[in-house]
């Protein structure tokens, strides 16, 4: 079989391994992070080793214990899948920014728990896009929103308690929805496995998909942080510790994207139901949150809360390629998944890093820092520079696409608000560099702070760089998504 | 004859280098020193090894990793490019060693040198671009890199200065984007190789919306009035960033852009179906005059200097949207000759500036006494703009006027006479204050601007006569540009 075990070891160790933190933070408390930080290694390498069979293979899949599916829980290891690495490279140096900075952010007998969430949180992100299944699927959703909602709270802020509850509402009535929308395919179609569903669904009465739909798209959105179903986002990410921001923004939010293109997957493949109004929503939908994201974030003094809304309005981006449903536009959307999991990460530890180093997150008290931690400046200034989609950086290309994709589809004024919703994002990243490069510091004490340690350091320079270079190279993630995309799109001739 | 070369992409690459190890050893004055002049010359050798190939019609080519099947960066040097990467590159050697002179007690160095040098680079990247996506690229590129340079005083001026040139060139840039978008879905290449990728088939509304959508953006750069605001006051920014702005890059990179949609984008027969040449032209013609006019009235030398600008760039466009062979010759010629009067100026204005303090023109009685030197050099670039025979500047005049004849419309030409004419009464006075107005009673001693100020202006001085009076030896820009202009008219 294609892949091996690693399949297993991918979706099972990081769950063992959450347990596993529990018991070795009682036994010697300081080693918990390095053991975290090994078994995510050996999690990144089983999701190398797929990456590396799906690029040479094509997909493949894995059946749990030798269960044949429809009966028994299929791994299936296609194109989209692959976010994985991105799951796991993002995961992985946030992890390793987390050995100092929890130290700083979370109080000391938390810190076991904090690292079993946190592995929890990408195990089950890993496990959600492999999956073939539906109802694992939402078992794998809920290990990854309860994780996430509990290390939103973990720094036990008055504040942060607030926020995560806020999550935790919104979170717990979506996931209801997604649950509803699956037992209602199950209803139909007397089976939880995708490909099977998608095959019986041709045979299926289109309202009742449509209601199934309805409610698996309102949950994924809630996920996703689709204006106008943002409120529970802000907040939570700008209070979590700043590793923690950097998984939320970048992956987790993702998450109801993959669960979005799970769905048109399946959708696509039964041919019977008509995409035509749920597309236009999504559209309409991702238009409205680049432009709103924009404008929330432009008023925003916390650097943290800046990074939290323009998450919204690349969410925004990312909708509006899939609901243009042109080839250009779905994979614009794909590719924005991955670059933008790099660049949220990126700008997100780099704030973290200021952050430690100073004990300030408002932009007024931030001034002339780049002075005094040049590095993380600059590298923050790559990852500005690359979220508004400046070339040659990795933003680049998602907008390109999406523009392409929406002339393709005939709709030039949606490529127009793209652009210009670009340039807004522009304005607020400019307010940051400027406090940054080109205003005389508020407080002078500030230039002595100097660098982080090296292990948050590291992480940061690997992250800008790879904003750089995956722009350059933006045809490398581009060799799996495409022939996926066309694939996906073939049966409704897209 | 297309030759697969490394020199294309290593001339840009190379100069990005540099300007990365200047941030690095910033902090050291010698090898910040060191460094940007290798970037500089360094380019301007790599470059002009292109030269004579280019002139015997070779085009160098490579192309790097490709984005989307068929456009991805890529890099070749035709005869344009050629003209324009060698105007940028030797302004760019002089400029620094200017630069160094001029920057010598100023805060954060390794910044400005840094980014400088990025320039540099992007520059010579716009020059080669081999198709609209590559042009975007450093385009884009070129706008983020000079933002650190206007901004540099760090005074509420210049970040406001710095805002407001952000806010003209990114807009500018999405329209330029968005263009580049339609003309693939279009088009399906966006090669800047041939003479005109698009198709009367489109639609002519359609292809007028995409040609106006280039035309503002690339004019945001081009400074094509009304979208010309940023660059006035742009003029905080230190007197070789001015120069910079204002000779080489980031105007010229417009003007050229312009250039290039005209020639290799729509091309010269489907403008000409389409009728559009004439309100280019029309717009190119009123912001030439009322530019002049601008000029007239500001006494800030800099200032005066700015809307000069906006004035000769418009006579590059000018000479693009007239669409017949001698006024693309003006027009692409001038792109050197602007670049060296106009350099020459800003290189006099920021060592006035240096030497004694002085901005305003009003103050400049008798300063020629003073630096002598120095407002010789001034002389010889007004004339070259009043458009002198024997100056650069006259020779773009001459063969602008003589295809505005061609083409039939006469009217061009008398925007070309007043223009001349504004011309002398905006900078004939500031000769005759220098020269000839000195209050009674004061005594006036030479002066001279420190010689790295100096030399660097009367260099450019020099060049201005030569591209005047040498213009036909061959190997000169005027060759280059007949070279471009034969293969874009087909002949």
């Amino acid at each position: 079989m294609a892949g091996g075990q690693w399949p297993a070891v991918l979706v099972i160790s990081p769950l063992v391994g959450a347990a596993l933190c529990l018991i070795v933070g009682r036994w010697a408390p300081r080693a918990v992070g390095y053991f975290a930080l090994g078994v995510f290694t050996l999690v990144s390498v089983a999701a190398g080793f797929i990456t590396y069979t799906v690029s040479a293979v094509g997909s493949f899949s894995y059946h749990m214990g030798g269960w044949q599916p429809p009966w028994g829980i299929e791994l299936r290891f296609d194109e989209f899948s692959v976010s994985i690495a991105v799951i796991c490279l993002v995961g992985w140096l946030a992890l390793m920014f987390s050995l100092h900075y929890v130290n700083h952010a979370v109080p000391e007998p938390r810190i076991p728990y904090y690292y079993a969430l946190f592995l929890l949180c990408l195990g089950g992100m890993n496990g959600f896009a492999v999956t073939g299944d539906v109802f694992n699927m939402f078992v794998f959703l809920e290990i990854l929103s309860l994780s996430g909602y509990a290390l939103v709270a973990i720094t036990g802020e008055r504040i942060a308690e607030l926020a995560a509850f806020k999550y935790l509402v919104m979170g717990a009535v979506s996931s209801l929805t997604i649950l509803f929308g699956i037992g209602f395919l199950y209803a139909l179609t007397g089976s939880l496995n995708m490909t099977d569903i998608a095959q019986r669904l041709s045979s299926v009465e289109p309202f009742p998909t449509g209601v199934a739909v309805a409610a698996l798209t309102l949950g994924f959105c809630v996920k996703a942080a689709l204006f106008p179903l943002h409120v529970w986002l802000p907040d939570a990410h700008a209070i979590a510790p700043s590793p923690v921001s950097a998984v939320l923004s970048g992956l987790v939010v993702k998450i109801g994207v993959l669960g979005m293109l799970r769905m048109y997957q399946v959708l696509y493949s039964a041919r019977t139901f008509d995409l035509g109004a749920l597309n236009t929503a999504l559209m309409w939908l991702g238009a409205i949150s680049i432009v709103m994201g924009a404008f929330f974030a432009m008023v925003q003094e916390d650097i943290k809360m800046m990074l939290a809304y323009s998450t919204i309005s690349n969410i925004g981006y990312i909708f509006m390629g899939l609901g243009l449903a042109s080839t250009f536009g779905i994979i614009g959307a794909t590719v924005h998944i991955f670059n933008h999991a790099i660049i949220k990460a990126t700008l997100f530890l780099g704030a973290g890093a200021l952050i430690y180093q100073t004990g300030y997150r408002d932009l007024r008290d931030l001034r002339g820092i780049a002075k005094a931690m040049p590095v993380t400046s600059a590298c923050i200034a790559v990852g500005a520079v690359s979220i508004v989609g400046i070339p040659p950086t990795a933003g680049f290309l998602c907008k390109w696409y999406i523009a392409l994709g929406a002339i393709e589809a005939g709709r030039i004024f949606f490529a127009i608000t793209l652009l210009f919703g670009a340039l807004l994002i522009f304005v607020y990243y400019i307010r940051m560099l400027n406090a940054f490069y080109f205003t005389p510091a508020t407080h002078p004490h500030l230039l002595q702070v100097g660098e982080v340690p090296m292990t948050m350091l590291i992480p940061i320079v690997i992250l800008a760089v790879l904003c750089l270079v995956m722009g350059i190279f933006g045809r490398i993630p581009l060799s799996f998504i495409e022939p996926a995309v066309i694939e996906m799109l073939a049966p409704v001739g897209g | 004859m297309e030759v697969i070369d490394l020199r294309p992409m290593l001339a840009p690459a190379l100069s990005l280098a540099c300007g990365i190890i200047v941030f690095l050893v910033g902090d050291r004055p010698f090898w910040r020193r060191f460094w940007s002049l290798s970037a500089a010359t360094v380019k301007l050798v790599i470059v002009f090894s292109m030269l004579p190939g280019v002139l015997q019609g070779t085009v160098y080519r490579y192309s790097m990793i490709e984005f989307t099947p068929g456009i991805g960066l890529g890099f070749r040097v035709d005869a344009l490019g050629m003209f324009f990467s060698l105007v940028s590159s030797t302004l760019w050697l002089i400029t620094t060693f200017y630069a160094i002179g001029y920057m010598e007690h100023e805060h954060e160095r390794a910044r400005f040198f840094g980014f400088f040098a990025l320039c540099v680079s992007t520059t010579v990247g716009i020059a080669f671009a081999e198709n609209l996506l590559t042009l975007f690229l450093f385009y884009e590129m070129l706008t983020i890199c000079t933002y650190p340079l206007v901004v540099h005083e760090e005074t509420p001026e210049a970040m406001a200065a710095g805002r407001k040139y952000l806010v003209y060139t990114l807009i500018g840039g999405v329209f330029v984007l968005l263009g580049t978008a339609v003309t693939y879905q279009w088009a399906g290449t966006l090669s800047l190789a041939g003479r005109g990728i698009l198709d009367i088939s489109v639609g002519t509304q359609a292809l007028t919306l995409l040609f106006v959508s280039f035309v503002i953006g690339f004019g945001v750069k081009a400074a094509i009035m009304p979208l010309h605001g940023w660059l006035p006051s742009a003029m905080v920014a230190p007197a070789p960033v001015s120069a910079l702005l204002h000779a080489v890059a980031v105007v010229k990179a417009g003007a050229f852009g312009i250039l290039r949609i005209v020639f290799c984008v729509f091309g010269v027969e489907l403008l000409r179906d389409l009728g559009l040449g004439v309100w280019l032209a029309v717009a190119a013609s009123v912001t030439i005059v009322t530019a002049s006019l601008i000029a007239l009235t500001q006494d800030n030398f800099k200032r005066r200097l700015a809307y000069s600008t906006i004035s000769q760039l418009s006579y590059i466009v000018l000479g693009a949207a007239l669409l017949t062979p001698l006024a693309a010759l003006g027009a692409i010629v001038h792109i050197a000759n602007q670049a060296f009067q106009k350099i020459t100026m800003f290189f006099v204005a920021g060592a006035i500036q240096r030497t004694t303090g002085k901005t305003n023109i009003h103050e400049f009685a008798g300063i020629g006494f003073q630096m002598p030197y120095t407002m010789g050099a001034f002389t010889v670039a007004a004339l070259g703009f009043i458009g002198v025979p024997l100056t650069a500047g006259f020779v773009s005049k001459w063969y602008l006027s003589l295809g505005a004849m061609e083409s039939g419309d006469w009217i061009f030409v008398v925007v070309l006479i007043t223009s001349s004419i504004l011309n002398a009464a905006y900078w004939l006075p500031i000769i005759y204050m220098a020269f000839f107005k000195i209050s009674p009673g004061t005594h006036l001693r030479i002066k001279e601007a420190p010689l790295l100020l100096l030399l660097p202006t009367l260099v450019c001085a020099v060049y201005v006569i030569l591209l005047g009076s040498l213009a036909e030896v061959p190997g000169m820009p005027l060759s280059l540009a007949r070279t471009a202009v034969e293969y874009f008219f087909g002949q």
